[in-house]
């Protein structure tokens, strides 16, 4: 991890209002080379509004992104993958019908940068073994030719993080990972987790689960009804009382 | 005069109109598109014309047509649309309709040949006229034109006050929806099927007494522009289809007038473009459409 | 005699691929009637008031009819599903009036003199589109292009410029359709208007879908198929087109994903045909997961 903590994503002033609705009201927060910085609050608050905006599927109504030092506000969704910025989503977004294997070569930063490109390769081992490689971090290069859309629910999940780490990216959005899991397979997400942590620098998590945001970030965030409410090491925040009256009720599972 | 004109623009539109939300109903409720639809639009005349030529009246003959045309209804629901229920049989289900439209125009031109064919009435029907307001109307547009608009308003009573209509709103939210709910499906599609067909076979029947006469060309022309003004009205929504079809009938019947008639089928087009590109929930359409951007 | 089947057969091959082309981005589109017209009509002008020769010209047409497609094609490939088939039919039905309403071209009464296809343009034309499209599905395009198919989100998230890739695909679809416009076109010698209005557009994606969309052999084996139909009724001979209104249906009802539906499912990049092991009705090891 890096001793200097330079910000890899400066987000400052971020609103975005949905028909009147004001979803995120100037959302002002950093994410630090390095780190795994967690994002929490109630349902509503706010935090997939706010991967949605950063990650270029709305455009944000007020406020400035900045990435690695870059001014990157307004831009579409696949120019910011390609500058680095990669994530999964709540509902896991796999390419079902395409197989395992498949699934990652097509996150091959060299194609996708330039599709049309990519007609004219013709020997494609190098691209082959390196997503086998990375397959074989994440315990699934046995399935390698098996359709996507016959995993596992957990094992999904770890291919799609897999897939998005395959874009070598620098910062990673993970929306909702552990949603619908069980205890065994929320700890095993936490293992891939933390082995993700060797492929990019920084990770921000959506989760509502606070074990395994406890013993996941480095940093913790709490947004409630599009505002942040708190920030800081993750015993500290969760022990505000604002943080708990925000949650009242929930036990880290809200559904 | 422009006044006569606008009238005969009216009168067009609601023909347009009823053809229109037949497309509109259909794409409501089943959420694809019957490219059938013209042909029965279109054989409407014709089982006018031959219920007439065969002896009946004018009521009689309305009545045979309205019934003829549900059935043909129930005819293309069962072959092009029963089987193809996925989200993905739009596809499957628009080209079998398109297979069922080609095979109806064919059958069509064995019966009664391609030449337009003349369609006389009784008595002095075709002519009579009326004076209101100072205003010389011809009686027969004015009956179309009410009874038209009679049936649309009683569609729309049907839809918002009956138990069928309840039915059928709740299969165009959603069909999975109102299967759990015990609604019979397939029952509400063939309703409205049935619905969308009579109205279209009555269009058909109003312009072959308003043309005097019948061609079997009319359901590419006429028919499919009615598809694109339901575009313009909002799909889906059948207060859009009546205004829409009131509205490019008007502004035909203008553009008649003013000698730039030839261009008014591309204008329709083109314009059911932007509406699609800028405004795809429709001119004058309230509900946000499903799929169109993401 | 010959002749005429095998120009109107490769046409249509290759007028079935048009269609395949842009569906492999996720489009379904009814416009190629249109491009074909233009396509007909643009190297119509060029061999016969210019008197380029046709290959050339077919050519230029085909760049022309790519370059409308590709300005249409930007906005109108923002709407999905059913409004982009009305928007695409509404395209069909606006080349075709403009084309009526241009008198340079002979309006309605359309436009003639255009001589010389020989059967091996087309055959040169087919066997060069097959090449293509079966090097395109073992490169990592084809997987790119299966991604934008299938999840236009998940595809932007992984660096793919989804609109640049359904736009490219909607303009080389135009550009067939117009290269194989002309040369009908000039097989018939005279063509009008009507030859190319909606009835057509939908006839084209009708030999794809047949044919069966998920591989590249389904279209064009569609539309050999359906051109040749109307030669196997031939003796129904006033009946032919009922009979080929109900063929369709027959076949769509029988197999609605189309003839040849098989998926071709490889790891493409080891080049190795894998057939049935991915099927998705059984994992490909049945091993407990």
């Amino acid at each position: 991890m890096n001793v200097v903590a330079q910000s890899v994503l400066v987000v400052e002033g971020l609103s975005k209002s949905f028909r009147g609705l004001n979803a995120l009201d100037s959302v002002s927060l950093n994410v630090r080379s390095g780190e795994i910085l967690g994002l929490m609050g109630p349902n509503g608050a706010g935090k997939s509004v706010f991967i949605n905006v950063v990650t270029g599927l709305y455009p944000a109504d007020a406020g400035t992104i900045h990435y690695g030092g870059r001014n990157v506000t307004g831009l579409a969704s696949y120019e910011l993958a390609r500058l680095g910025i990669a994530r999964t989503y709540q509902n896991i977004r796999l390419l079902r019908r395409m197989t395992v294997l498949e699934n990652v070569l097509v996150a091959t930063k060299e194609h996708n940068d330039r599709p049309l490109r990519s007609f004219c390769v013709w020997n494609q081992r190098s691209f082959l073994t390196a997503a086998k490689k990375l397959l074989e971090q994440f315990h699934l290069v046995d399935k390698s030719d098996w359709l996507a859309g016959s995993l596992a629910y957990g094992e999904a999940r770890r291919l799609e993080i897999a897939r998005a780490l395959a874009g070598k990216p620098s910062l990673l959005f993970l929306d909702e990972p552990a949603a619908g899991m069980n205890e065994r397979e929320t700890e095993e997400l936490g293992s891939t987790i933390r082995a993700s942590h060797k492929f990019v620098g920084a990770i921000v998590i959506i989760e509502h689960d606070v074990a395994m945001m406890r013993n996941l970030s480095d940093r913790l965030i709490v947004l409630d009804a599009g505002r942040k409410i708190a920030e800081g090491r993750p015993n500290d925040v969760l022990a505000q009382s604002n943080v708990v009256e925000a949650y009242f009720g929930t036990d880290g599972t809200d559904d | 005069m422009l006044v006569e004109q606008i009238i005969n623009g009216v009168v067009l539109g609601s023909m347009y109109a009823l053809i229109a939300q037949g497309y509109t109903l259909i794409f409501g409720v089943l959420d694809k598109l019957n490219f059938a639809h013209g042909e029965i639009f279109m054989l409407g005349g014709f089982v006018c014309l031959a219920s007439i030529a065969l002896g009946a009246s004018l009521p009689v003959a309305i009545l045979i047509t309205a019934i003829v045309s549900g059935l043909l209804g129930l005819m293309v629901e069962f072959v092009g649309f029963r089987k193809f229920r996925s989200a993905d049989a739009h596809i499957t289900a628009a080209l079998s309709s398109f297979a069922i439209g080609l095979v109806l125009i064919d059958l069509s031109q064995k019966v009664w040949g391609a030449e337009p064919v003349a369609l006389t009435l009784p008595g002095s029907l075709q002519t009579a006229t009326i004076t209101i307001a100072g205003l010389k109307l011809v009686v027969l547009r004015l009956a179309i034109l009410v009874i038209s608009l009679l049936l649309m308003l009683v569609l729309y009573l049907v839809v918002l006050k009956t138990g069928l209509g309840r039915r059928i709103r709740a299969v165009a939210e959603s069909p999975a929806k109102a299967a759990l709910f015990g609604i019979n499906v397939t029952r509400v599609n063939q309703q409205v099927f049935v619905i969308a067909s009579v109205m279209a076979g009555l269009a058909g029947l109003a312009l072959a007494v308003r043309t005097g006469y019948s061609s079997t060309d009319v359901g590419f022309t006429f028919g499919l522009k009615a598809l694109a003004i339901m575009a313009i009205g909002g799909m889906g929504d059948l207060r859009g289809a009546l205004l829409g079809g009131l509205l490019v009938g008007v502004i035909e019947a203008l553009a008649f007038q003013w000698g730039v008639g030839q261009f008014a089928d591309v204008f329709v087009w083109l314009f059911m473009i932007a509406i699609l590109l800028l405004r795809p929930a429709g001119l004058f359409g309230t509900l946000v459409s499903k799929e169109i951007r993401t | 005699m010959m002749q005429d089947y095998i120009v109107f057969v490769g046409v249509n091959m290759v007028l079935a691929w048009s269609v395949y082309v842009i569906l492999l981005a996720g489009s379904l589109s009814f416009a190629n009637g249109g491009f074909m017209a233009i396509g007909a009509y643009a190297s119509g002008v060029l061999t016969v008031k210019f008197g380029m020769p046709l290959i050339p010209a077919a050519l230029i047409a085909g760049l022309i009819a790519g370059a409308v497609g590709v300005v249409v094609g930007f906005p109108a490939l923002r709407t999905r599903g059913i409004y982009l088939m009305l928007v695409t039919v509404g395209i069909t039905v606006s080349v075709k009036a403009v084309i009526e309403s241009i008198d340079y071209v002979g309006g309605i009464q359309g436009f003639g003199g255009m001589v010389g296809t020989r059967p091996w343009h087309v055959i040169a034309l087919v066997i060069l589109v097959g090449c293509g499209l079966w090097f395109l599905s073992k490169s990592p395009l084809q997987r790119i292009l299966d991604a934008v198919r299938e999840d236009e989100l998940s595809a932007a998230s992984l660096g793919i410029n989804t609109v640049y890739v359904k736009l490219v695909c909607f303009g080389i679809g135009a550009f067939l359709a117009a290269v194989a416009g002309s040369f009908y076109a000039h097989h018939l010698i005279h063509v009008t208007p009507d030859q190319f209005g909606i009835v057509v557009s939908v006839f084209i994606v009708l030999y794809a879908v047949l044919g069966g969309t998920n591989n590249m052999w389904g279209p064009p084996i569609g539309a050999v198929i359906m051109t040749l139909i109307p030669e196997v009724v031939r003796g129904l001979e006033s009946w032919r087109p009922t009979a080929f209104g109900v063929i369709i249906l027959v076949l769509l009802l029988i197999r609605p994903d189309g003839l040849l539906a098989f998926r071709e499912v490889t790891t493409r990049a080891n080049k190795s045909w894998v057939t049935g092991k991915a099927d998705e009705s059984k994992p490909a090891k049945a091993k407990s997961a």
